[in-house]
C-alpha cells in the first residue's frame, strides 16, 4: 500500500504549551481515520499539520512523499491544493454566492484570469452544479452563503473540497456544530465520497460511535500522544474510557 | 469523483442570476455619478493649474528644513497645541453626557421597557412614536456642520472657548446618541427583562443591566469620538476659535511657511496620539472578547463567541483614569465662561437671531443660482469621495499589520517599513484639517470645484484608509487560512476571500463618508471653493440669518436623501445581521 502520510517524531508547541509531541504515524491510502480523544488532545493541532497550514517544531512529515518542511512556497501551495480540508465552522467567506464558495476548490489549479473571470461570471457552473448535487443542495447554487443554514453550509465546504478533487480529505471535526441528525448525513456523505473515489479521510471526531461505524481505523489522542492506534473493531469500551478519564490535576 | 448528470431532469435547471442585479445597478450608478461630477467640474474646458505657484511651492517645501523652533514659538505652539486638545476633550465630555441622555431615550428598549405591553411585538404599536421622534430629531444636528455651530455659537455667546466646547458636543452629542441607543439595543436584554419582571423601575433596571453590560463598547466608541474630535477642534481654530488650526492659518496668511512646518508637526502628533490611545483601546476591548495573549493563532474557536469584554485590562483602567483627571485639566486650562450661557445678553442674542431667522429667505437661493449650487456641492463629494475610494485599498494592501509568518528578516523588516510609510501618510492625510489641505492646493490649482474636492478627497483617504486597515486587521482569518491550506497563493486569497468579506464594509464606509463628505464642503466653503457651503458662510458672516436658515433647509433635505439612498444601497450589498449590527456602532463617523 502507497502511504500518504509519513510524521516521523513529530512535536509542535505554541509558545511553551506542548500540543504535540514525538508522534509517529503512518496513514496509507484509500484508509478512513478517525482521530479521537478528549478536547485539548492536539487533534486540531494534528489536522493542522497535516495539510500545512502549521510546521512542526520537531520531526518530519512526509505528505504524499514529499517533505512538508522543505518545500518552497509554490511546491507547498502545489501540494496542498492535492489535501482537501474540511473545518468545524465551515470556514466560508459567507458575503459570496455559494458557488463561488464552491468554484473555490479550484483556485490551486485555476489560472489567474479564470480565478477572477470566474468571480464576474461563474465558471465550470457543471462541475459545481454536480458537486453540490452530490451533497444534495444543488438548488442553492446561486444563493448567498450566510442565508444557509449550519447543516447546508458544512454541504457548500464539503462541495468545495469535491471540486478540488483531492487525494486526501481532512475533517477538522465536521460536526460538531450540527444536530445529531445533520451529523449523520455529513459523515454518511464522507464516509461515501472517500469509499467511492478511494480518498484517504482523515477526521477527528467527538462522536465515538459514528467514528467506530464510518471508520476503518481509530488513533486515539491524549494529551498530545497517541494513546492507541487501532482497527475498529478492536477499539473496546475499556480503551474509550480510559482516552476520556479525568485526571486530577497536578 | 465526477459523477456524470445522467439527465437534466434529475434536478430543476438552476438559472443564473440576471448580470444586472441590484449590485451591479449601483455601481453603474456610482460610475455614472463620478463621470457626471467630472463632467461638471468644467475639467477639461478650463485652465485648472496655475502654473505661477510652482515658485511657492518651491518655498513651502523648503521651509520644511527650517522649522521655527525659537523658544517662544514652540511655546506658542505648545499652548495651541493643548488648547485644541483641551477643546476636543471638553467637547468629547459633554457630547458623552448628551449621548447617554439622548441615547437612552432613543434606544427601542428603552420605549418597549416604558410600554405596559411588553414583551409582545409592540414595537409597532403607539407605544414607539415617541422614539421615532427622538431618532428623527438627532438627525437634524447631525447634518450641520461643527464650523456651522461654531459661527452660530460665535455669533450668540461671543469668541469664548464655550463656543467652540458647544461646537463640538452638540453634533457629536447626537451622533453619539445614535450609536449609543444601537449599542443598547444591540446588547442582549435577558438581564435587564429579568429586572424589570421583578418590579424595578425601568431607569434603575437600565443602571444594573444594560449600561454595565455595554460599558466597553460605550468607552470604546467614545474614545472613537475622542480622536475625531481633535480633528474638529483644529478646524474649528479656523473661525476665530483659537488652537492649532488658528496659528496655521495665521502663519499661511502672513506667508511663514517656516512656522506652518512646526504647527504642522505638531498636528501631526497630537493626532497620531490620539489616534493611537483609541485604536490600542479598542483593540484591547475587542481582543478582551474571550481571549488573551495569542489565542488567535492558537485557538481558532473561541474569540468571536464570548463578547462581554473585560474591563480589568491595564490599558483600559488607566484610559478610564487619564479621562477622568483630563476632563477637568481641559475646563482648567481653557476656561470656558459656562456663566455666558446663562447670561441676559446671550438670552437677547439668540431672541434676535430667532426672529431674524424666521421666514427663512429663500429667495437668496433663488437669485444666486440653487440648482447650480447644489450641484457643485454635490459633484464636489462624489469626487472626493470616489478618489478616496479609489486610492484607499491601494494604501490599505499596505497599511494593513503585515502578518509575522514570513521567514525573511530582511523581508520582514521591509514590509514593517512600508507599513509604517503608509500609515504615517494616511495619518498627515487625515491630521491637517480639509480646509488648510485646500489653502494648500490653491498655491498651484485655481480656485473652484476641483481644490475643493480634491482637499476633501485627502482628508477622506486619510479617515476611509485607517479604517479599512482596521477591518482587514480584524477580519475573521478563518475562511483565508481555508484557502491558503488548499494552496490558492495570495493574489487568489485576496480575490476569494479578503475581498468579498471587506467589500461589503467597504461600501458601507464609503457610503458614510460621502455623507460626511456633503457636510464637510461647508468646511472648504470657508476657503471659497464654491457650492452651497459658500453661499451659506457668506450668508453667516454677514448675519443674514434668513438666507443661512434657508440654506441649511436644503443641507439638511440633501443629507436626508443622501441617508436614504445609502441604506438601501447597503442593503442591497447584503449588510445582514452581524455584519450590519458592528457596522452600525462604527458607521456613523
Amino acid at each position: 500500500m502507497e502511504s500518504v502520510y509519513k510524521l516521523i517524531g513529530v512535536s509542535h508547541r505554541f509558545g511553551a504549551f506542548p500540543a504535540l509531541t514525538d508522534i509517529d504515524l503512518q496513514v496509507n491510502a484509500g484508509e478512513r481515520v478517525a482521530l479521537v480523544g478528549p478536547s485539548g488532545a492536539g487533534k486540531s493541532t494534528l489536522i493542522r499539520l497535516l495539510n500545512g497550514t502549521i510546521f512542526p517544531s520537531e520531526g518530519t512529515i512526509q505528505a504524499l512523499g514529499q517533505e512538508i518542511v522543505h518545500l518552497r512556497p509554490k511546491h507547498l501551495r502545489q501540494l496542498q491544493a492535492k489535501i482537501g480540508t474540511i473545518y468545524q465552522q465551515f470556514h466560508l467567506v459567507d458575503t459570496m454566492r455559494v458557488i463561488h464558495n464552491v468554484n473555490a476548490g479550484h483556485l490551486g489549479s485555476w489560472s489567474l484570469a479564470k480565478s477572477l473571470l470566474s468571480l464576474v461570471w461563474p465558471r465550470d457552473v457543471e462541475i459545481a452544479a454536480d458537486a453540490l448535487t452530490q451533497v444534495g443542495i444543488q438548488e442553492k447554487i446561486y444563493e448567498p452563503t450566510h442565508q444557509l443554514s449550519g447543516g447546508q453550509q458544512q454541504r457548500v465546504a464539503i462541495a468545495r473540497v469535491l471540486v478540488q478533487k483531492p487525494l486526501v480529505i481532512l475533517a477538522d471535526e465536521p460536526i460538531s456544530n450540527l444536530d445529531p441528525e445533520r451529523s449523520r448525513e455529513i459523515i454518511e456523505l464522507l464516509a461515501n465520497i472517500s469509499l467511492e473515489s478511494c480518498t484517504t479521510l482523515i477526521a477527528s471526531l467527538h462522536a465515538i460511535e459514528y467514528a467506530l461505524n464510518h471508520f476503518q481505523r481509530i488513533i486515539g489522542l491524549r494529551n498530545g500522544g497517541i494513546l492507541f492506534d487501532a482497527p475498529a473493531e478492536h477499539v473496546s469500551p475499556e480503551m474509550i474510557q480510559t482516552l476520556y478519564r479525568i485526571t486530577p490535576v497536578e | 469523483m465526477q459523477t456524470t448528470v445522467p439527465n437534466q431532469i434529475d434536478y430543476p435547471k438552476m438559472c443564473r442570476p440576471a448580470f444586472f442585479n441590484r449590485k451591479t445597478m449601483w455601481v453603474v450608478l456610482m460610475i455614472a455619478g463620478v463621470f457626471w461630477a467630472i463632467w461638471q467640474t468644467n475639467l477639461f474646458r478650463s485652465e485648472v493649474i496655475n502654473l505661477g505657484g510652482w515658485a511657492l511651492v518651491a518655498r513651502f517645501l523648503q521651509a520644511f528644513a527650517q522649522p521655527e523652533l525659537s523658544p517662544q514659538f514652540l511655546l506658542l505652539t505648545l499652548n495651541a497645541s493643548l488648547t485644541t486638545l483641551a477643546f476636543a476633550i471638553g467637547g468629547v465630555f459633554l457630547s458623552v453626557v448628551f449621548g447617554l441622555m439622548g441615547g437612552i431615550l432613543a434606544s427601542k428598549t428603552w420605549w418597549t421597557s416604558l410600554s405596559p405591553r411588553r414583551g409582545a411585538n409592540s414595537t409597532r404599536s403607539w407605544g414607539m412614536t415617541p422614539w421615532l421622534i427622538v431618532r428623527s430629531g438627532l438627525a437634524i444636528p447631525r447634518a450641520i456642520h461643527e464650523v456651522i455651530w461654531g459661527l452660530f455659537f460665535i455669533n450668540v455667546i461671543g469668541l469664548d472657548p464655550m463656543s467652540a466646547i458647544l461646537a463640538i458636543a452638540i453634533p457629536f452629542g447626537a451622533i453619539t446618541a445614535k450609536v449609543f441607543s444601537e449599542i443598547l439595543d444591540e446588547t442582549p436584554s435577558d438581564s435587564l427583562t429579568a429586572l424589570l419582571n421583578s418590579g424595578a423601575s425601568p431607569l434603575k433596571a437600565f443602571m444594573y443591566s444594560l449600561l454595565p453590560r455595554a460599558f466597553a463598547d460605550l468607552l470604546s466608541y467614545s474614545f472613537y469620538r475622542f480622536e475625531c474630535a481633535i480633528r474638529s477642534a483644529a478646524v474649528l481654530g479656523l473661525i476665530g476659535a483659537g488652537g492649532l488650526g488658528y496659528e496655521i492659518f495665521l502663519s499661511l496668511q502672513t506667508l511663514k511657511y517656516e512656522q506652518i512646518w512646526t504647527l504642522l508637526l505638531a498636528l501631526f502628533f497630537l493626532n497620531g496620539l490620539a489616534d493611537f490611545w483609541s485604536s490600542s483601546l479598542r483593540g484591547r476591548i475587542g481582543l478582551k472578547a474571550g481571549c488573551a495573549g495569542d489565542c488567535r493563532e492558537y485557538s481558532k474557536t473561541i474569540y468571536r463567541e464570548n463578547t462581554s469584554p473585560a474591563i480589568t485590562d491595564r490599558l483600559v483602567k488607566f484610559s478610564i483614569l487619564a479621562g477622568i483627571v483630563l476632563v477637568p485639566f481641559a475646563f482648567v486650562y481653557i476656561r470656558p465662561d459656562v456663566g455666558k450661557i446663562f447670561a441676559s445678553s446671550t438670552a437677547a442674542q439668540f431672541r434676535y437671531i430667532s426672529s431674524a431667522a424666521w421666514p427663512p429667505e429663500f429667495n437668496i437661493l433663488l437669485s444666486q443660482g440653487w440648482w447650480k449650487n447644489i450641484k457643485i456641492t454635490i459633484s464636489m463629494s462624489l469626487l472626493a469621495v470616489a478618489l478616496a475610494g479609489f486610492m484607499a485599498p491601494i494604501f490599505v494592501l499596505y497599511a494593513a499589520k503585515p502578518s509575522t509568518e514570513v521567514k525573511s528578516k530582511l523581508i520582514r523588516g521591509l514590509r514593517f517599513f512600508v507599513y509604517i510609510l503608509s500609515r504615517s501618510l494616511l495619518l498627515i492625510a487625515r491630521s491637517i484639517p480639509a480646509p488648510i489641505w485646500a489653502l494648500l492646493l490653491l498655491f498651484l490649482l485655481f480656485p473652484g470645484i476641483i481644490p475643493g474636492a480634491l482637499a476633501l478627497a485627502t482628508y477622506t483617504l486619510g479617515v476611509l484608509g485607517r479604517l479599512m486597515a482596521e477591518v482587514v486587521e480584524n477580519l475573521d482569518n478563518r475562511p483565508i487560512q481555508a484557502l491558503k491550506a488548499q494552496g490558492a497563493d495570495s493574489i487568489r486569497q485576496l480575490a476569494y476571500g479578503v475581498i468579498p468579506l471587506t467589500f461589503p464594509r467597504f461600501i458601507a464606509y464609503l457610503l458614510v463618508r460621502w455623507e460626511e463628505a456633503i457636510r464637510a464642503t461647508v468646511v472648504v466653503g470657508l476657503v471659497g471653493a464654491g457650492g452651497l457651503g459658500r453661499l451659506l458662510i457668506e450668508q453667516l458672516s454677514s448675519f443674514n440669518y434668513g438666507g443661512v436658515v434657508a440654506i441649511l433647509l436644503v443641507f439638511v433635505v440633501i443629507i436626508f436623501l443622501v441617508d436614504l439612498i445609502s441604506a438601501q444601497a447597503r442593503r442591497d450589498f447584503q449588510m445582514t445581521g452581524e455584519t450590519l449590527s458592528i457596522n452600525n456602532q462604527s458607521l456613523s463617523l
